[in-house]
């Protein structure tokens, strides 16, 4: 209410002396007094705006010395520990440089990740060929929609001893069905003396590069044929322990020797169902029947070794080669063994300036060869089976996010009856261009076409087409080489 | 066989020995880490930087030729505030040498003895990008925090290596003074650039900015480590042709189409900085760094 007022006020007054002004039959000299007390208000007029001028120049002035004392100051930052910087002093008391102890990286204990593949997919063969065309477990088998892998992983350090991972799987297969698995949970040393470790629990066996990678990894969107072949669609995993040595050489080496269940469904070609590789057929191998394999001396282990070495060929040019070995009994007589072998080599340029990990060019290639016992020396039919295969694949990153892949495939065996309709042991080529983008880190999209030369299939070839896309959760994604 | 066995392992133990020597061997993950431990540790340690200087250390993958090196590390320095932890953590995995893990001393995350600009407040959402909740890691930019790593390292040396603490500090004090010297002719350089507003291309130069009193006021990418879209771009067009804005700083390794488009369409000028020690040829020490981006600032930015 005041303020109102407060305002109307000096508007009434202003009002009121010009009706003064504008009052008409004054005096002459009445005017004469108000030209003279007009000139001597225009005279005060200038002299104060004359003051307020220079007022104003004064002030900006000062604003002008403030602004480059501020710029002086600026650059006079000390940065020693003398300087007036209320930082400085904080950082620099010794006990404010991290100590030893607990970092920000420890405040988050668990990391919880969740990553889910799935995949549309069609072909010219029906979804009964497609299953032996697309054996992986995770693979595309069907026209139509696929949950390749639903993967919550859930890792973390121990304590000071121990780190420790659990995967645990969720599919959901061809009826229908949902299915968990607990893939893989194991715990590992972190820091042993003389380059030693040592993980123990289930956990994917070190052959090669591709089988311990998970399929959210994988370049492509099924598993090699070989790979299915020899380790069924699971990849061998099982439930065992191994140590490995960083050996002191110049370059990286590391030896892997580990001893793992032979049964179980995932331990494929030696104890487990289906060594065949082939999930439909799984008592046979080559027409050779599978025995009980509880009848075997359950002490009979699968071993594993594993030599691993890697080099910078060049600043842009690295490289990784490998070799596996596997012997451990199998299941078609009780004193019969199966020896897998493998080389693998893994190359990867990027040049000297790369946006987001692009461009770059990989080649990964792994050669596998497997001798089956089949038959105790007893019995008549005993023969060895030989099986071999190969992939080689290659990526160029070409701009960010966006890959290119071509794959190429071979596999066939030897001894046994007839390959030729198995769909796990006859001869098979495969050629695979695919195309991917990755949006950010967290998510992708792939396109793949799957050639497939099978002497099985009827009319010996198929085509296929996936479409593939991924998302990831949780925890940061891991960039290994 | 066995004999080759044997003759092989005998090979590797004699390597390791030769292998120990007597500088202390100092682990960092990029250049510029490097090159401050260099610049303190003198000859009494060994410096080997996990990442080159051209590349993005938040991209890098844990190669088996940096397994090698930190198995063998005393010291291992870090960026930290999640600028590797892509790849740091799987590589100590592999690693398994306790001297160097976190919790132990010849761990040292430099993000700690530094004040983080831009940390996040309020919900944080993969929706927004790369975005760093613990705060922006590119604080190696400002000069300034340079002098805090500096000192971390020097008293963390010294902890390790209480003979040479002496040196260390001297050097320090070396290095500071250096720095201080150094930080007045670049901020003096560069006050045509005060106050003005500037286009990254990332969410990187913060630091560089909060040192020489120049804003970023927007980034080419619409988010941080998103690609930038034709629909940003535009915006982007008309935001500097309003605004006249003038320059543009980017680091050498990210694509220049998106800039060429934005010179092309607004005249905006642009100035390829080197982010790290080592990211163009002859910056090999801290001071080089700011001395090349100054360099390039001021040739750019002034008129």
């Amino acid at each position: 209410m005041f303020n109102h007022l407060h305002r109307i006020t000096p508007m009434g007054i202003l009002m009121g002396a010009c009706a003064i002004f504008s009052l008409p039959g004054l005096a002459a000299e009445d005017s004469a007094l108000l030209r003279q007390q007009l000139i001597e208000l225009q005279q005060q007029m200038q002299q104060s705006q004359q003051a307020y001028q220079s007022r104003l120049q004064a002030l900006e002035q000062r604003l002008m010395q403030l602004e480059q004392d501020k710029v002086m100051q600026l650059a006079q930052d000390k940065i020693t520990p003398a300087a007036n910087s209320t930082i400085v002093r904080q950082q620099t008391s010794p006990s404010d440089v991290p100590s030893s102890g607990l970092t920000s990286s420890t405040a988050n204990p668990l990391r919880i990740g969740l990553s889910g593949l799935f995949a549309a997919g069609g072909s010219n063969a029906d979804n009964d060929e497609l299953e032996g065309l697309q054996a992986g477990g995770h693979d595309p088998n069907r026209n139509g929609f696929t949950v390749q892998n639903v993967e919550l992983s859930l890792g973390a350090t121990v304590d000071p001893y121990f780190d420790a991972q659990t995967n645990i799987i969720f599919l959901i297969d061809n009826e229908g069905e949902t299915e968990v698995e607990l893939e893989e949970a194991f715990m590992t040393t972190r820091h042993l003396p003389w380059g030693l470790q040592v993980k123990g629990g289930q956990y994917f066996t070190e052959f090669g590069r591709q089988n311990p990678q998970h399929p959210h990894t994988w370049a492509f969107a099924d598993q090699p044929v070989v790979l299915s072949r020899f380790f069924g669609g699971d990849g061998l995993r099982s439930q065992g322990a191994r140590v490995s040595w960083l050996a002191p050489t110049p370059w990286y080496s590391e030896l892997y020797l580990g001893a793992q269940n032979a049964n179980g469904e995932t331990v494929t070609s030696f104890l487990a169902e289906g060594a065949g590789g082939d999930p439909t057929d799984p008592e046979t191998i080559g027409g050779h029947a599978l025995i009980d394999r509880d009848g075997r001396d359950q002490s009979d282990l699968l071993y594993s070794a594993r030599w691993l070495n890697g080099f910078d060929l060049s600043d842009t040019l690295s490289m990784n080669m490998g070799f596996s070995g596997l012997i451990g009994p199998n299941a078609s007589g009780r004193s019969t063994d199966t020896t897998i072998v493998g080389t693998d080599v893994y190359l990867k340029w990027q040049p000297a300036y790369v946006q987001r990990g692009f461009p770059f060019v990989s080649w990964h290639t792994e050669v596998l060869q497997r001798r089956y016992e089949a038959g105790d020396s007893e019995d008549p039919t005993q023969e060895t089976l030989k099986d071999w295969g190969f992939f080689s694949q290659a990526l160029w990153g070409f701009r960010p996010g966006w890959v290119a892949g071509l794959r190429t495939e071979f596999a066939e065996a030897d001894g046994g009856v007839s390959t030729d309709d198995d769909p796990f042991r006859d001869r098979r080529k495969r050629l695979s261009p695919n195309l991917t983008w990755y949006p950010s880190e967290y998510s992708k999209l792939r396109l793949q076409y799957n050639r497939d030369w099978a002497e099985h299939l009827d009319g010996g070839n198929a085509d296929s087409l996936f479409l593939q896309m991924e998302f990831s959760l949780g925890s940061h994604t891991a960039h290994t080489f | 066989m066995k004999q080759f066995i044997q003759h092989a392992l005998l090979l590797f133990l004699v390597m390791g020995a030769v292998n120990s020597q007597a500088a202390l061997q100092v682990v960092t993950t990029t250049e510029d880490l490097a090159a401050i431990a260099r610049a303190i540790g003198g000859a009494a340690v060994d410096v080997v930087s996990l990442t080159p200087g051209t590349r993005d250390p938040h991209f890098a993958e844990a190669k088996p030729s940096m397994i090698r090196k930190v198995s063998r590390a005393e010291l291992l320095i870090l960026v930290g505030a999640d600028m590797e932890i892509g790849w740091l953590p799987p590589l100590l995995q592999s690693a398994r040498n306790g001297r160097v893990q976190s919790g132990n001393a010849g761990y040292l995350d430099l993000s700690l003895t530094v004040p983080l600009l831009g940390k996040m407040t309020g919900p944080v959402s993969r929706a927004m990008g790369d975005v760093h909740a613990k705060g922006n890691p590119h604080y190696w930019l400002d000069p300034r925090n340079g002098a805090h790593m500096a000192r971390a390292i020097a008293t963390r040396l010294g902890e390790l290596d209480p003979p040479g603490q002496a040196d260390y500090q001297a050097r320090l004090a070396a290095f500071e003074q250096t720095l201080e010297q150094k930080l007045k002719e670049w901020q003096t350089t560069l006050i045509p650039l005060r106050g003005q507003a500037v286009i990254a291309y990332h969410t990187s130069f913060i630091y560089l900015a909060d040192a020489f009193g120049f804003s970023v006021v927007d980034e080419v990418e619409p988010m941080p480590g998103i690609a930038p879209s034709a629909a940003h771009l535009s915006q982007l067009v008309q935001r500097i042709k309003s605004e006249q804005i003038d320059l543009l700083i980017m680091e050498p390794y990210y694509e220049r189409r998106s800039a060429r488009y934005l010179h092309d369409q607004t005249g905006i000028r642009i100035a390829v900085l080197p982010q790290s020690a080592g990211a163009l040829p002859q910056i090999e020490t801290y001071v080089d760094l700011f001395d090349r981006i100054v360099a390039i600032l001021s040739q750019t930015g002034g008129d």
